[in-house]
């Protein structure tokens, strides 16, 4: 009993170091690897604007990607920059209402895209004890995935549903988009994973590996079923 | 503008050559005082040589700088009676929690995040320097 106090006790320091350096770390990221980022992306932004008229079109088209990737290097700095907030975040449990949540988060889309004609479904009344503002950053997701890759879709329908199978509630967002190969489905949550060009779709392929670090953090779990041109559907249990 | 003189606290040479083009290119004339660390922020505020504080128009302040850090640089101006109700800007790369919490806790005045983009990174500069030049109302010296 004691030998097994002693190593919980040794785990937990160990963790609480780990913790410790992933703040720090994370810190510095914040601070320090957006610093040359910040040069690179201004001096040839500085180069452009006072030279670009004595340069030959091609030396301005190098210019243009130094500046292009300086600030795809920013976006997945911040990108990763959240995956680890979400991680370190202190947890808040509380009954909360997801569909409220789905709901708001859909009506923002429809309200600052009114040309996108979305047909969307929120069934009401999916409760959980979780912590609200992880969970509506997890739904962020999800819902803003199905948004996007709806894009091309004509009568596109988004579903928030509950469902529940042998006693365990789950809860779906359900799309009819640009869907995926389920071969690829494990590569899914996995952080910077990209199933489409980035030109067809934007984004840097953070949002699922957020959405699973939120779900583990409540004990859940996470799946995503899809065929291309088929749509998808992730649900996710807490 | 009076000709109040702008004190930039910035240890990156780049940031600062970054932000005095941003000032120039959107006419802000102001004379700009840089100091490169947390130390000689502290001579131009509060040492014996320090500027008059109602010359100061305001501060931009970055957070990671040498010798003293920019929340001891804000800790230390609100303390002083003198500098106590200068404006102050922080001016910085990360927008952590702790961060923000300790900015705003220690009195800044606000609190504004570098963008990487040069063009966002302009139009923030010059709606802060206009603000606090131009529309904001300085207390009686």
């Amino acid at each position: 009993m004691e030998e097994r106090t002693a190593q919980l006790a040794e785990s937990n320091q160990r963790l609480e170091m780990v913790n410790r350096e992933l703040e720090a770390f994370s810190y510095s990221a914040s601070h320090d690897l957006r610093a040359p980022l910040r040069s690179m992306e201004g001096f040839a932004q500085a180069l452009l604007e006072d030279y670009g008229d004595r340069m030959e079109e091609k030396a301005r088209d190098y210019l243009g990607r130094i500046i292009n990737a300086s600030r795809t290097m920013a976006e997945l700095i911040d990108d990763l920059l959240s995956l680890s907030r979400v991680t370190r975040s202190e947890m808040r449990i509380e009954k909360t209402d997801l569909s409220a949540i789905a709901e708001t988060i859909l009506a923002t889309h429809a309200r600052t895209e009114p040309a996108r004609a979305v047909e969307y479904v929120v069934e009401p009344g999916a409760v959980a004890r979780c912590d609200p503002r992880l969970l509506r950053i997890a739904l962020e997701n999800l819902l803003d995935n199905a948004w996007k890759f709806t894009g091309k879709t004509p009568n596109a329908r988004i579903e928030f549903r509950v469902v529940r199978e042998n006693g365990v509630t789950m809860f779906c967002v359900q799309d009819n988009g640009a869907g995926f190969e389920m071969e690829y489905a494990g590569k899914l949550f996995a952080p910077f994973q990209r199933l489409h060009a980035a030109g067809d779709f934007p984004g840097t392929g953070i949002g699922l590996a957020i959405v699973q670090r939120i779900v583990h953090r409540h004990g859940g779990t996470v799946r995503a079923e899809g065929k291309p041109g088929g749509g998808a559907t992730i649900c996710f249990t807490l | 503008m009076e000709n109040r003189i702008i004190l930039l606290i910035e240890d990156n040479p780049d940031d600062a050559e970054l932000i005095l083009r941003a000032f120039k290119k959107h006419t802000i004339m102001n004379p700009v005082v840089l100091a490169r660390d947390g130390g000689e922020a502290l001579e131009y505020l509060i040492g014996p040589d320090a500027y008059d504080p109602s010359r100061i128009g305001f501060v931009l302040l970055d957070l990671k700088l040498p010798k003293v850090d920019g929340l001891e640089v804000l800790r230390r101006i609100r303390e002083n009676e003198k500098t106590k109700f200068l404006p102050v800007v922080i001016l910085t790369s990360s927008k952590e929690d702790r961060d923000l919490i300790e900015g705003y806790r220690l009195g800044t005045n606000s609190y504004v995040q570098k963008p990487i983009d040069f063009n966002q990174f302009s139009e923030a500069v010059r709606q802060v320097g206009l603000y606090w030049l131009i529309v904001n109302v300085p207390p009686p010296s």
